[in-house]
């Protein structure tokens, strides 16, 4: 046995394998005579909107004073007010002189605006941050309860384990909305929130207590000789290392999250994933959207990886 | 100093229970270096360990500087304090570097500033011979050096006691040597010493009394020459021949 084996022969083959898939795809769909629109798509990311301009009060157009592509319009109401509007030159609506009543429109400014995808994208990514945040202070607590000497304690951090696992995330959202969110009045963000993070909680205490777990006895013997109590010798030497054994598997949890954040759509929070439901419902451009929420979610999913690899390897200094 | 009266631990478990320590007395006046020898699992170590209440023992008192561990109002971290300890596995805290190992305690619970505290662990660390290395991790040191900046760290907190629990035991054989002229420097300058060891030679050499522990018992005291070169109890003699 040498090590010098040729890879190429290989890659050659994932290559094939990767080609003959997409390849697949492509003459499946063809068959189903889809038209594809994937010019869309953009539209849904950025877009730019046309907002009006309207009179605030009834009254007349004093002047208007073009300044390059824009316009000045001065308005004088009946009471003898007077007021400056901004449009932009091609979108005026008015002359000189026009009366016009309450609301009318006196012309047009065109801005960029955030379109759906991009705002989804945003709920989805805050929505996640405050559950995983929540979640780990949720899960450490819930861990330490876990292999706490308190006989209580212990309990009570097992029957939360065991019941958030042991329940579909589906139904634990319906639970935290309709009745948890009813009885104490909880807005919808609050309950997702909520739901969510009790739920990625329970797995970050799995994680934490078996990551404390494996943390050498003599560890905590050592830092007890020292003096230290149980508190301190928790802070500055077990839960630093556990932290840096359980990152990979924290990091699986909270990329789990992010996914299973989609779930949240159901209680009508516009995450990213409902976002898409919407523009396809008027745009029937099934497949484009889907595709683009799925690629998305991966980009967000990967750079958090990413950065997680990144953090491993800094905290690798010390093996 | 020390004054173990009547120890007592017992291990339960599996429907057994082990008398691991078993009525145990002794006492051990400032300066005194004690060495603690047995054939392994005689209780030797837990017997150690119960000195600074990392075994909690099940009768009996253990006054320490005049306070009982017995006493359900003392603060053993307070104890702890005064009784540094030095393992078999070294237990070097492995993310940490060699200085903040020995600085760590030293701002945490003796609430030192961080110039005192590194002022300390470098002094410590010259004096076991390891100072050029404060900037290392753990895991790039030796077994011996590793061992080295472990008794440095307990030293860090001024203890008026060392506890030392075999601590060439898990050494590659041409690392004791360095770890015991450290032992025998802390000896000479008058520390207050426990130590269980297989070294016979460096009990005979900085030992100023011998306690010889068999399946939980004290069996035997006495200073290194009566209890080497002539030792009274037969399972003293039988483990002797079977080391020496």
């Amino acid at each position: 046995m040498t090590t010098g084996k040729a890879v190429w022969p290989w890659k050659l083959l994932l290559a094939v394998i990767l080609i003959g898939m997409a390849a697949g795809v492509w003459g499946a769909v063809n068959r189903i005579d889809y038209t594809w629109r994937w010019n869309r798509v953009p539209q849904y990311f950025l877009y730019q909107g046309e907002d009006a301009v309207k009179i605030p009060f009834d009254g007349q157009i004093e002047k208007v004073s073009p300044m390059g592509d824009r316009v000045t319009v001065d308005l004088v109401a009946e009471s003898g007010d007077k007021q400056q509007v901004e449009v932009d030159a091609e979108g005026l609506q008015v002359a000189e002189g026009d009366e016009l009543f309450e609301g009318d429109t006196i012309g047009f400014n065109h801005a960029w605006h955030l379109g759906p995808l991009t705002m989804g994208l945003w709920t989805t990514l805050w929505l996640s941050a405050c559950a995983s945040i929540l979640a780990l202070v949720i899960g450490l607590l819930a861990g330490l309860a876990r292999i706490s000497q308190n006989y209580t304690l212990r309990g009570l951090a097992t029957i939360y384990v065991e019941f958030i696992r042991g329940t579909p995330l589906l139904v634990q959202i319906f639970i935290a909305y309709f009745f948890v969110g009813t009885v104490f009045n909880l807005s919808r963000n609050v309950a997702g929130i909520g739901a969510l993070a009790i739920f990625a909680g329970a797995y970050v205490a799995e994680i934490v207590r078996a990551g404390i777990q494996s943390i050498a006895r003599g560890q905590m013997e050592a830092a007890r000789s020292l003096g230290m109590n149980k508190f301190q010798a928790m802070v500055h030497i077990i839960l630093p290392q556990a932290f840096k054994r359980i990152l990979p598997p924290l990091a699986g949890q909270f990329i789990s999250l992010i996914k299973d954040s989609s779930l949240v759509s159901v209680i009508a929070i516009t995450d990213l994933t409902k976002s898409g439901r919407e523009i396809i419902t008027s745009t029937f451009a099934t497949f484009e959207i889907w595709l683009t929420v799925a690629a998305m979610y991966l980009v967000v999913t990967s750079l958090l990886s990413q950065l997680v690899f990144y953090m491993e390897r800094r905290l690798a200094v010390s093996d | 100093m020390i004054k173990a009266q009547n120890v007592t631990k017992i291990f339960t478990g599996r429907g057994q229970v082990v008398r691991a320590v078993d009525g145990v007395s002794a006492e051990i006046a400032r300066g005194e270096v004690v060495v603690v020898i047995g054939p392994s699992g005689s209780g030797k170590s837990t017997f150690l360990r119960c000195l600074n209440g990392l075994e909690q023992f099940d009768d009996g008192h253990i006054i320490i500087d005049g306070i009982d561990l017995a006493d359900r109002k003392t603060d053993i971290n307070k104890v702890r304090r005064e009784v540094g300890m030095v393992f078999q596995q070294f237990n070097l805290f492995p993310h940490k570097t060699v200085l903040d190992n020995v600085t760590l305690a030293q701002q945490v619970v003796r609430k030192r500033n961080r110039n005192d505290a590194e002022q300390k662990a470098r002094q410590l660390l010259t004096k076991v011979g390891i100072a050029e290395k404060e900037k290392e991790y753990p895991s790039r040191l030796s077994g011996g050096q590793q061992q080295r900046v472990a008794i440095a760290r307990a030293l860090a907190m001024d203890p008026k006691i060392m506890l030392f629990d075999e601590p060439t035991s898990a050494l590659d054989p041409e690392m004791v040597g360095e770890v015991l002229d450290v032992m025998k420097q802390l000896a000479r300058e008058g520390m207050t010493m426990v130590v269980v060891t297989h070294e016979m030679g460096f009990a005979r050499e900085v030992a100023d009394r011998v306690l010889f522990m068999d399946s939980g018992k004290l069996v035997e005291e006495g200073t290194p020459d009566q209890i080497f070169s002539n030792p009274q109890n037969e399972r003293t003699q039988l483990f002797l021949s079977q080391v020496l």
